[in-house]
């Protein structure tokens, strides 16, 4: 979500086998470099195998051009990793979001074969997206603080979790500004399902 | 590094993807863009025209998207059907031209682009689920193709593609006249994307519209804006310390101060 | 016998040299004078081209290419090695761009075709090229000037040529370059230059000129890789001529 001179990106931390959890501590979005994160929903083996893919083409990137790779770039990068693929995907959904080095907010998302969906406002993925789509299509709206940024994306995840049966147990939320990025961890609905 | 260059498909995972399908696993829905888009030739060039909707599945995924891609600087393609792929196809076709104009030193031709587009199509035999239409204006005047997933191709002055392409067909057929004048051509198109916009479900959103006229073009992004929300009357601004936080942790980041270049003279 | 070290390109000599290389390298500096100069707010490259006859039709002839939008090269020596090259440094670009969807940093642009070269002096079945060149680069960081060996050695400088004319060329450019030059000085001074060591009369159909950059410094700087390479025409180089006479 992009706020004021800012960006959030949040996740949910539930890894589960259909209905059955495995993992209630299971991380999902992934620093890129200090001021660009990503968020990969999905198959939990390809989202580690991307993330680690993805780490080491950052570094390969940051010590051959001597330079950060800035979000967008990391965006395209990301995107040309997954068409590659395009007839035998990993089964990961990314979500990007970051600061360049003017410190203008970048978001995206992509589909599983790395189709890029730029947006100015919101994006969103995951077996929660249907849910999300709506809360954050009410919530968000324009030049959000950083603090209210952050109420605005909880508050849209929470309640898009709560209305998911395979999302769940506590979620995280990054919130990243020039200066710093703040990481909270939150309280959601702790049960399997209220079925 | 692994370099993508045409046809530099990895198929690594397709055995194992097979296999987790056969186990019932769902797999992920790929962005499609349903999409209305249409081209026309008018007395001194074309007009490009799509729709700005990309869905998955039932979801609106992108209300705003781009669908006419650059080709060259004479030619643009409106891609309908499965989003990546027309992204793709598009982009390495135009990385090609580029090549192909460097070497010649002559400008792209737009049968040079649908025989290359025709061509990559075909090998994939339809796999790759690009829908395109490309229009430009080379040295032999004004150009407009269509061109199918499996690789089969069209030339006529007055052209539509995508799930809308009914709705728009009609507003042409009912239209269309020959040597049409510029904003003829671009008042007619605007309403076969409109028809598609409001007709078909698959389309929707904006008019984007791309004219190609000799030596020049003129991007309109958004050239008609039908679907525009309307004023949020109330604020959902949550007060600050509604959410509960259970743990948090600050990553300062060193703000470099801009200071002078580096001096490099010694 | 010290001919047996010449043989194959990739056997060392004795006293640790490839002969092959240096012979590269002969070639170069017998092929006619290039230079390159990095002013403040652009670079620009040029060179001679002069045909061996007044039958070839020299309107034909490029010297000066351009790779990618921000980056543009000249060569000395070899003119069909120096076509493989710029094909294969036009691809790289291609490639990088495909990627990640901006135009490659003249360093890694550079890097790359350091490298092709580099490959070209251990390969079984292959020579090095008989060429040396000067990249012209614009990108986030400013403007950059690169040579490149058939070795695959690469530097950045600020002013430097290659060929036959490049050890009176440099020692020339070192008393005329400074740091705040423009780029339209910079111009005047590569003219002078090749005008050093020029046979005959200087007109506009034998010599050729490349830019990249000039105008506001801040300006370029914000618009970073949108900065275009491009080749003087003959009209443009006639006026760089009349300024100069």
């Amino acid at each position: 979500m992009v706020g004021k001179n800012c960006v959030a990106i949040a996740s949910d931390k539930r890894l589960g086998m259909q209905a059955m959890t495995i993992s209630t501590e299971f991380p999902k979005v992934f620093p890129a470099t200090e001021r660009t994160y990503y968020g990969l929903a999905g198959l939990a083996t390809d989202v580690q195998t991307m993330s680690e893919l993805l780490r080491f083409k950052v570094n390969m990137y940051k010590m051959r051009e001597e330079r950060t790779i800035q979000p967008k770039t990391f965006a395209h990068m990301l995107s040309s990793t997954l068409y590659e693929r395009r007839f035998g995907p990993y089964f990961t959904e990314p979500v990007v979001a970051g600061l360049d080095d003017k410190n203008r907010p970048f978001i995206c998302a992509m589909d599983l074969i790395g189709c890029i969906n730029f947006a100015k406002d919101f994006v969103v993925c995951g077996t929660a997206s249907p849910n999300l789509y709506g809360m954050c299509e009410s919530l968000w709206e324009p030049d959000l603080e950083p603090e209210d940024l952050f109420e605005t994306i909880s508050q849209a995840l929470i309640s898009a979790v709560d209305r998911d049966a395979l999302s769940g147990w506590g979620a995280v939320v990054h919130v990243i500004t020039p200066e710093r990025v703040v990481t909270r961890t939150l309280k959601t609905r702790q049960a399997v399902c209220l079925c | 590094m692994s370099s993508k260059l045409a046809g530099g498909f990895s198929f690594d995972n397709h055995v194992r993807n097979a296999a987790l399908q056969q186990k019932g696993l769902t797999l992920p829905k790929a962005v499609k863009t349903g999409t209305t888009i249409a081209g026309v030739i008018f007395k001194d060039g074309i007009v490009l025209g799509a729709d700005t909707r990309a869905t998955e599945g039932p979801i609106v995924a992108d209300k705003n998207c781009e669908k006419i891609h650059y080709l060259a600087p004479n030619m643009y393609c409106c891609g309908a059907g499965t989003a990546a792929d027309t992204e793709f196809t598009t982009a390495l076709i135009a990385s090609q031209l580029e090549l192909h104009r460097l070497t010649t030193g002559r400008e792209s031709r737009a049968v040079t682009a649908m025989t290359m587009l025709k061509q990559m199509l075909f090998k994939y035999q339809g796999h790759i689920g690009a829908a395109l239409v490309l229009g430009g204006y080379d040295c032999t005047g004004p150009q407009l193709f269509t061109i199918y997933p499996h690789g089969s191709t069209d030339k006529l002055p007055y052209v539509t593609m995508g799930s809308g392409s009914l709705a728009a067909m009609a507003v042409f057929e009912a239209g269309w006249k020959r040597d049409m004048e510029r904003q003829e051509a671009i008042d007619l198109v605007r309403a076969a994307i409109e028809s598609g916009i409001f007709n078909d479900l698959g389309s929707g959103s904006n008019v984007d519209i791309c004219v190609i006229e000799k030596g020049k073009h003129e991007m309109l992004r958004n050239y008609a804006r039908p679907n525009e929300r309307g004023q949020k009357e109330r604020s959902y601004r949550f007060a600050r310390g509604t959410t509960d936080v259970l743990q948090t942790s600050v990553r300062s980041l060193v703000t470099v101060v801009e200071g002078d270049q580096m001096d490099t003279s010694s | 016998m010290s001919d047996r070290y010449n043989f194959s390109l990739t056997t060392f000599s004795p006293a640790g040299k490839l002969g092959q290389i240096e012979h590269a390298l002969q070639a170069v500096s017998q092929g006619v004078t290039s230079v390159g100069i990095r002013a403040n707010n652009g670079v620009v490259i040029a060179t001679e081209k002069k045909s061996a006859t007044p039958l070839i039709d020299d309107t034909t002839i490029e010297k000066v290419s351009l790779i990618c939008d921000n980056v543009g090269l000249v060569y000395s020596g070899m003119g069909p090695d120096a076509r493989v090259l710029v094909n294969k440094a036009r691809k790289e670009a291609q490639k990088y761009k495909r990627v990640y969807g901006e135009n490659p940093p003249a360093m890694v642009l550079v890097r790359e075709i350091a490298n092709i070269m580099q490959e070209y002096t251990q390969s079984g079945g292959v020579r090095p090229f008989g060429v040396s060149l000067l990249v012209a680069g614009f990108d986030e960081r400013g403007p950059s000037l690169y040579q490149v060996d058939p070795s695959g050695t690469y530097f950045a400088w600020k002013a430097s040529a290659i060929g036959k004319n490049m050890i009176n060329a440099k020692t020339f450019l070192e008393k005329r370059f400074n740091d705040e030059l423009e780029l339209e000085d910079a111009v005047h001074t590569a003219i002078l230059t090749l005008k050093e060591g020029f046979e005959g009369e200087m007109t506009e159909n034998n010599i050729e000129i490349g830019v990249i950059g000039g105008g506001d410094v801040a300006v370029q700087r914000e618009a970073g890789t949108a900065v275009q390479f491009h080749r003087l025409s003959p009209v443009e180089v006639k006026d760089y001529l009349a300024n100069i006479a």
